[in-house]
Formats: structure tokens, sequence, C-alpha cells
């Protein structure tokens, strides 16, 4: 009976994150516009922008996310924004092989990798100033990177959900596993660059982190068609409140 | 009543060359707009052989808010950083070579 138990959990386990990729295609590019709210206003700092290409090694054919963010130039000189966040994913499962993120931030940088080697995470860390440190660490078999987790979210079927409903992921992040979640709030309509008015699904993201704050304050519009292509991101940080508005879409 | 008023209109005169100089956008209308209001009453406090000073500030307060608005229509761009994506393709080839010995392993 127990083992009878154990192989159902599998089961079910393996139905649930094994999901196959639909929504993302390679060759896409949305580009956003990212704002900051100063004193009530939204003021545009960033343009921010995500992409998909196929890569190709000896074995295999992967699909390599980016997503990159970089301040206007009216910006660059008070400060300099050059983020990058990477991943390299199995393009039917979206299951990432390596992960980096290289940011400078003003006078702040940072590079990480991470090399998913099973359930063990082989990660590089090289901060300013400091030595570079390597470290292994186990990781649960469904636990995925940041990049990675955007583009899975894509990949959920929010139509079959009801508002209030919940999708757990689980994300790797600064060397740390932490339980996402993405609650279906219903749909909006809202503006997609050139897209035009879209009906979207509203998404309430909510983490186990002091990185995000306030409760349904950081949402995801996400378009209620076949390719969901998240047109308005709401952010609330312990620094402030923003938002990126899609601005450009192509590929999808 | 009209000296508090210049001071003010002063301050946020300041402040508006400040908003201007840096990249606010629309956030820089703000004290923009505090001036021409503060240098407006100024200007109709003061007798009419003394308006020099609030009319210097109503001025160049206009003189800001023609700026600003002009700043804030510029359509906002990003830097092509040909050294970037140069260093995005040596990376990349790094990325495959990580990938296929991650593939040996496996």
């Amino acid at each position: 009976m127990r083992k009878l138990f154990m192989i159902a959990a599998v089961l079910i386990s393996s139905i649930t994150s094994a999901q196959t990729n639909k929504a993302v295609k390679s060759g896409e590019k949305l580009t956003y516009a990212a704002s900051y709210n100063m004193s009530g206003l939204m003021t545009p700092l960033a343009q921010v922008t995500m992409q998909t290409q196929t890569v190709k090694t000896s074995k295999n054919t992967l699909l390599h996310l980016s997503c990159n963010a970089t301040t206007y130039t009216k910006w660059d000189t008070f400060f300099k924004i050059r983020d990058n966040y990477e991943s390299y994913v199995n393009p039917t499962t979206l299951k990432p092989s390596l992960y980096k993120r290289d940011i400078l931030e003003g006078t702040y940088t940072k590079k990480e990798k991470y090399l998913f080697k099973g359930n063990t995470i082989q990660s590089t860390l090289k901060r300013k100033n400091m030595p570079e440190t390597t470290k292994a660490f186990q990781i649960s078999g469904s636990a995925s990177d940041v990049v990675a987790t955007i583009y899975q979210l894509r990949n959920v079927d929010f139509s079959k959900m009801s508002p209030g409903q919940t999708k757990s992921f689980v994300v790797v992040f600064d060397e740390k596993e932490m339980g996402v979640t993405a609650k279906y709030m219903g749909k909006e309509t809202v503006k997609a660059g050139n897209l035009g008015s879209k009906t979207c699904y509203k998404i309430s993201i909510g983490a186990k982190t002091n990185k995000l704050k306030g409760t349904d304050k950081n949402i995801i519009y996400l378009t209620a068609d076949n390719a969901r292509v998240p047109a308005l991101i709401q952010f609330s940080i312990p620094v402030g409140t923003g938002q990126l508005t899609l601005t450009n879409a192509s590929g999808i | 009543m009209r000296k508090a008023l210049i001071v003010l209109a002063f301050i946020f005169t300041l402040l508006s060359v400040i908003f201007a100089i840096l990249p606010m956008g629309t956030l820089g209308l703000l004290p923009v707009g505090l001036a021409l209001v503060f240098s407006g009453l100024a200007y109709a406090k003061s007798a009419a052989n003394d308006r020099t000073v609030p009319k210097w500030l109503l001025i160049v307060a206009g003189l800001i808010l023609v700026v600003v608005i002009a700043k804030s229509m510029t359509p906002d761009e990003v830097e092509k950083d040909v050294q970037m994506e140069q260093q995005k393709i040596e990376s990349q080839k790094e990325d495959l070579k990580d990938l296929e010995e991650l593939e040996a392993i496996e």
C-alpha cells in the first residue's frame, strides 16, 4: 500500500512538473519600458528585453533565454544599469541546465553562474573586490532558476483555473531555494504595446523572500492567448514600486 | 507676505533647475509649476514699481518649463554598447563549453 502510494505520488508530481512547452518559441523578442514610481509619477528608467534563441551543442538543442535591463542614455551618467540574466533550458520542459546572472548597477557588480547537475547545483559567484567562490548545493527536483520560471509561468493553463487558485514553483536565487506562488486573480484588459489592447490573465506573485513587498502587489498580466506574453509587470520592492510595460513584441 | 512668496518662488526655481538637469521626466513639472505659482503671486502682490525680482523669477521658471517639456517629449533611447555585445558573444562561447562539459558528465 505504501509502495502504491509512493508510485502514485511520483506519477502525479511528474505529470504536474513535466509540463510541455507550447507558449514559448525560439526567436521571440519582447521589449519593455521599466518605470519607477517617484513621488507618485512613473518615471521611465530603463529598457528591458526578453529574448529567446535556439543554441546547439554536440548532443542537444537548447533554448537560450535572456533578460537584459539597460538604463536609458539620459540616466547612464547618474546611475548606469546593465543587468543580464540568462538561462539555457530544455526547449520542451524548460528545465534549466545553465543559469547566469551578470549585474552592473552603479558601482556594484556581481557575476553568478549555476550549473544544474541533476539535483545538485555547482555555483560560481564573483562580487566586486571579492575573490571568486564556488559551491555545490542540493536542490529539489522541480527547482528552476528565476528566468526559466518566468517562461514556465507562460505555460500554465490559467483558462482552467478559477480566481484565487494558485500554482507553486521552486526557484533558486542567491544560492537559496525558495517557494514562489502564482495566484490567478481573474482577467483584465491591458495595453500591450504593438499588440494593442489585450485581455490578460492577472497573476499575483508571492514569494517567501524580503525582496518582494506586500500582498498582491507584484502582478504579472499574461495575454489570454496561446503565447501568454507578459504585457504588464507591476512590482513592489523594499525601495519602492514600479512597472514594466510591453512596448514591442516580435517572433511570438 | 510678498517676501515669503519671493523666497518660496526662488527655492522652487532652484529646485526646477536641478530637476531639469536630472533626467526626471515629467516629475520636473512639479517644482516648475510651484515656482510659477509663487512667482506669479509675488508679482501680483508687488507694487508696480517693485516687480523686477518676481518678473525675472517668472521668466526663468517659464524657460525651465519649456526645457522640461522638451526633455520629457524626447524619446527614451538606450546606448548601443559594442563592447558589451562583443562580451556577450564571448560569454556565449564559454557557456557552450560549460554545457558540453555538463553533457559529457550526464
